[in-house]
């Protein structure tokens, strides 16, 4: 199984610059997930990848062999669509063998291929039925039937999960994980969904306008984020941002109350007085008996999800979430002391929005 | 398979397109020329393709001599019979889609009047005209029409009015309208667009019809359509005048594919194709 | 208020019925009755020099089955519906995949090949009358020019030639019609399933047979119902070219009812072949229907 190679791929919609100069490495088995809003040229970038789409520059090679000027269908690919294309005229079994009759496969062997999918997507049930006859969620299946079916190079999937309610789209993560697990193939899989970013991938692609913004495992991302727009971007509830001036070992907030921090692990911070972009996520913070080098926040809302209760309170015009304990709403006041995990939070530069490390 | 450069693709396929409408215009741009060549022009061996000169000799003739009242014929009979057929087709199509009368079979029994070929029913409506005395008379003409349109009109408001939110009549019944005034006042604003389609076709068959004009017309009605195949004589062929009249009754349709594409497709496929 | 309740919905029942009375009066008075009178005229025998109204059984009836002239109307018919319906079919197929995609200019291209459609038959017919006239025509310059030399084809009297004549003009006419809807049909086919064809190797044939034509099926039977029962009544274009002939060569079942009712005033017997058209036609149109439902 090859390795993709993406060499300063370019996309121009005529004035639109839609994919600008973008250069990537697939491993062979990899299981990548290209992320990021709408319009950040995620899916443009799979199209490409596919051959649905024509590259103004660049070179993608998959293996030893230079696929960017092939037509889709001699590029060995699969792939997953948003609003599974399913063949409304066929069913099931054809839909998924539809592939491999294109392909001239024999029926025997066919008939074994589909069987095996249908076995490891447990569709085995309605080969019969026709796609109208499915729900949401077994239209998803067969979808998938239909490209991990063929013995392709590569496997794309192109926002697959959008379509489904939320429950049903926890399960098929959780499939689609253990499928690629079972098949060990290369899965290609673009998402604007943080968190089926965060749980699928092997390696997050973060796109922003065409660009790589950043890219490395889930972790990396999310405990490292390059800037303000990953820090933000990754998470949910997502992080609070907090103005705060650094003066030498004082961290000092909006409201003027202060913290001590440890710069061991912050050799970036500028020496002396410097204001900074606090990055907390709201899990950084729990509720504290001590006294000192604790926050006093008076909480206006309190939203309980029923394992953890999120505390909103405001330092100077900052909004403020903070992930706290699960009855913190009974307490009989609203006033907490909370600590800080501030060798976990990350600084951002005031003007650039970049991390400092 | 290497694919083709993109520029070379569209050059060709424009290039085709372009081809393609030549081809169809070129006759209609044939009867247009003749219309405004000189008779020198329009006898000569070998034809002249494009005329010297644009002479309106051929539309002048038409007015001196008094054809050119079958235009206006062709005119009132099908302006007024759309107008008729319109009211009619659109309040039935009303009951029929919001009160369900008839079902679903008197819908269908309705359109399916239009599958009879005219021919098959031309003798008995010719006899039934003569003893209403309505042979070669406006009514006759505007009648027939009327009656013919009808069942289009119905058919077409029909899918139109089904899909106007129910929502906004209940609303405006709510408020206090009574059913006419929902009718008037929320309905046939909503279905503007429909309505403004349909009548454009309705008039359209009307203004093309050739048969019901040359069996129910002898002289103070008839239509251009019946004019125009007048002027092929056994003797003689008056060219110009085919082609002046036939401009007239082209012109209208110029103004119609011009302004009104997008509707054009639903009309034409009795709705079938919401285009 | 229940009394004002109910006389609301009697209010609504008058009021759905004063909707729908004038459509179906005026379809009863200009659609019914002339079919009842056809029917009833079917089985008289009423001509130009009889007027006796006595009822004579089926022996109009019998007389079509040995009418050769009738026979062989309807085979003229028949075969020319046969022969323009997948000529135009096809052209407008065609016609469809060029402008499907983006193109410069598309609206003024297509409301330009739109044109023909919608004018009068009557004009389309006459305009082909001129193009193909003999001397002062373009079509047999053109022909010259190709052939090197004169040529005086005699496109609406020769029997080898008027058939084609009318097939030109009526495929140039109604080609854009099939256009139009299948133009419409498939910028519906869904595009990714389209790209999932392609990505799964699908050739181009497979791809059309597979995905294309079952998309485009019910617009393309609706579009074929609807020119076939126009074809099947074909007569405006022809009696302005040929008004049927030379002789009887061009004359369609429409041509020759009208022959029989207003030129030979053979009433009854004209009543008969009408009555046996809608008969044909309805059969028909009721297999097609039956044949969709079944397909799907």
């Amino acid at each position: 199984m090859p390795e993709l190679k993406l060499e300063s791929i370019n996309k121009f919609y005529s004035a639109v610059h839609a994919v600008k100069d973008v250069s990537l490495d697939v491993p062979a088995g990899e299981f990548v997930v290209l992320v990021g809003p709408s319009g950040c040229g995620k899916s443009t970038l799979l199209r490409a990848i596919a051959g649905l789409e024509d590259i103004s520059d660049g070179e993608i090679t998959l293996g030893d062999r230079s696929i960017s000027r092939l037509a889709p269908r001699d590029r060995n690919i699969a792939m997953v669509f948003q609003s599974y294309a399913l063949y409304p005229f066929l069913n099931v079994f054809e839909n998924i063998a539809f592939g491999l009759r294109a392909r001239k496969m024999s029926q025997p062997d066919i008939d074994k291929q589909v069987k095996w999918a249908a076995e490891l997507l447990d569709i085995n049930d309605y080969l019969e039925r026709f796609p109208r006859e499915l729900s949401g969620g077994q239209r998803q299946r067969v979808a998938i039937g239909r490209a991990i079916v063929r013995d392709a190079d590569l496997y794309l999937f192109d926002e697959p999960l959008s379509n489904l309610d939320a429950k049903l789209r926890d399960g098929m993560r959780e499939e689609i994980k253990r499928l690629h697990g079972q098949l060990g193939k290369t899965f290609i899989y673009v998402t604007h969904d943080q968190i089926e970013a965060m749980t699928l991938a092997e390696r997050i692609i973060l796109l922003r306008d065409g660009m790589i913004e950043q890219a490395g495992p889930p972790l990396d991302l999310f405990e490292r984020p390059k800037n303000t727009y990953v820090a933000g971007f990754l998470g949910s509830p997502p992080m609070n941002f907090i103005d705060v001036t650094v003066r030498d070992e004082t961290l000092i907030l909006p409201d003027n109350q202060t913290l001590k921090i440890n710069r061991n692990g912050k050799s970036g911070l500028a020496a002396g007085e410097q204001k900074y972009v606090w990055g907390v996520r709201p899990e950084h913070f729990s509720q504290s008996s001590k006294k000192t080098g604790s926050l006093r926040a008076s909480l206006e809302v309190i939203q309980p999800t029923g394992s953890r209760s999120y505390g909103t309170f405001y330092l100077e015009g900052n909004h403020v979430l903070a992930e706290l304990e699960a009855h913190i709403g009974e307490q009989n006041t609203r006033e907490v002391t909370l600590e800080v995990a501030i060798e976990r939070t990350v600084f951002f530069d005031k003007s650039t929005g970049e991390a400092i490390t | 398979m290497i694919r083709w450069d993109r520029g070379w693709r569209l050059g060709i396929r424009v290039a085709c397109a372009a081809i393609v409408a030549l081809l169809f215009v070129f006759p209609i741009y044939w009867l247009a020329a003749i219309s405004i060549k000189t008779p020198e022009e329009i006898y000569a061996f070998p034809p002249v393709w494009i005329p010297s000169e644009i002479h309106f000799s051929s539309y002048v003739t038409l007015f001196r001599d008094g054809d050119a009242w079958s235009v206006w014929n062709s005119l009132i009979t099908a302006g007024v019979s759309t107008v008729l057929a319109m009211v009619i087709g659109t309040i039935a199509a009303y009951s029929i889609v919001r009160f369900r009368t008839g079902g679903d079979h008197l819908a269908i029994w309705i359109i399916s009047q239009r599958m009879i070929p005219p021919i098959c029913v031309a003798f008995p409506i010719f006899l039934l005209y003569v003893s209403w005395q309505l042979v070669d008379t406006y009514l006759g003409l505007i009648l027939l029409y009327t009656a013919f349109n009808v069942p289009y009109v119905t058919w077409m408001m029909r899918g139109y009015i089904q899909e106007i939110p129910l929502e906004l009549e209940q609303s405006a019944l709510v408020d206090g309208l009574t059913r006419w005034a929902v009718l008037r006042r929320v309905v046939m604003p909503m279905a503007r667009a429909g309505l403004f389609a349909t009548a454009v076709f309705t008039f359209i068959f009307a203004w093309n019809d050739f048969l019901f004009a040359l069996i129910l017309t002898k002289s103070e009605v008839v239509t251009y359509t019946v004019k125009v195949t007048g002027y092929f004589g056994s003797q003689s062929t008056f060219w110009s005048k085919i082609g002046a009249m036939s401009m007239l009754g082209v012109l209208p349709m110029i103004i119609v594919v011009g302004t009104m594409q997008r509707f054009i497709v639903r009309g034409m496929s009795m709705g079938a194709v919401k285009g | 208020m229940s009394s004002s309740l109910s006389s609301t919905i009697n209010d609504q029942r008058v009021f759905k019925y004063l909707l729908i009375a004038p459509a179906v009066f005026i379809i009863l008075l200009i659609g019914l009755y002339p079919l009842i009178k056809l029917v009833v005229g079917s089985f008289q025998n009423i001509s130009m020099f009889d007027n006796d109204l006595s009822y004579q059984g089926f022996v109009n009836y019998a007389r079509l089955f040995g009418d050769e002239r009738l026979w062989e109307s309807l085979l003229h018919t028949v075969a020319f519906t046969a022969v323009a319906l997948p000529i135009e079919l096809v052209l407008g197929y065609l016609l469809a995949l060029l402008f499907l995609e983006k193109l410069p200019f598309k609206q003024t291209f297509v409301a330009i090949i739109l044109l023909p459609t919608v004018i009068s038959p009557i004009v389309a017919g006459s305009t082909w009358r001129l193009m193909f006239d003999q001397r002062f025509g373009p079509i047999n310059q053109v022909i010259g020019w190709l052939a090197g030399g004169d040529v005086k084809l005699l496109w609406t009297v020769d029997p080898m030639l008027v058939w084609p004549a009318i097939l030109v003009a009526e495929v140039w006419q109604w080609t854009p019609f099939m256009f139009l809807l299948l133009l419409a049909a498939l910028s519906n086919v869904d595009k990714e399933q389209l790209e999932a064809a392609q990505i799964d190797g699908a050739s181009w044939f497979m791809t059309f047979r597979r995905i294309v034509l079952p998309a485009i099926m019910p617009v393309m039977f609706i579009a074929v119902l609807i020119r076939a029962l126009d074809l099947f009544r074909v007569f405006d274009v022809i009696w302005t070219m040929t008004q049927g002939g030379p002789g009887t060569f061009t004359e369609t079942i429409s041509i020759y009812a009208y022959q029989m009712a207003f030129r030979e005033f053979e009433i009854s017997y004209s009543s008969a072949i009408a009555f046996l058209v809608i008969i044909i036609l309805t059969v028909a149109v009721i297999w097609a229907l039956r044949r969709v439902e079944l397909a799907r």
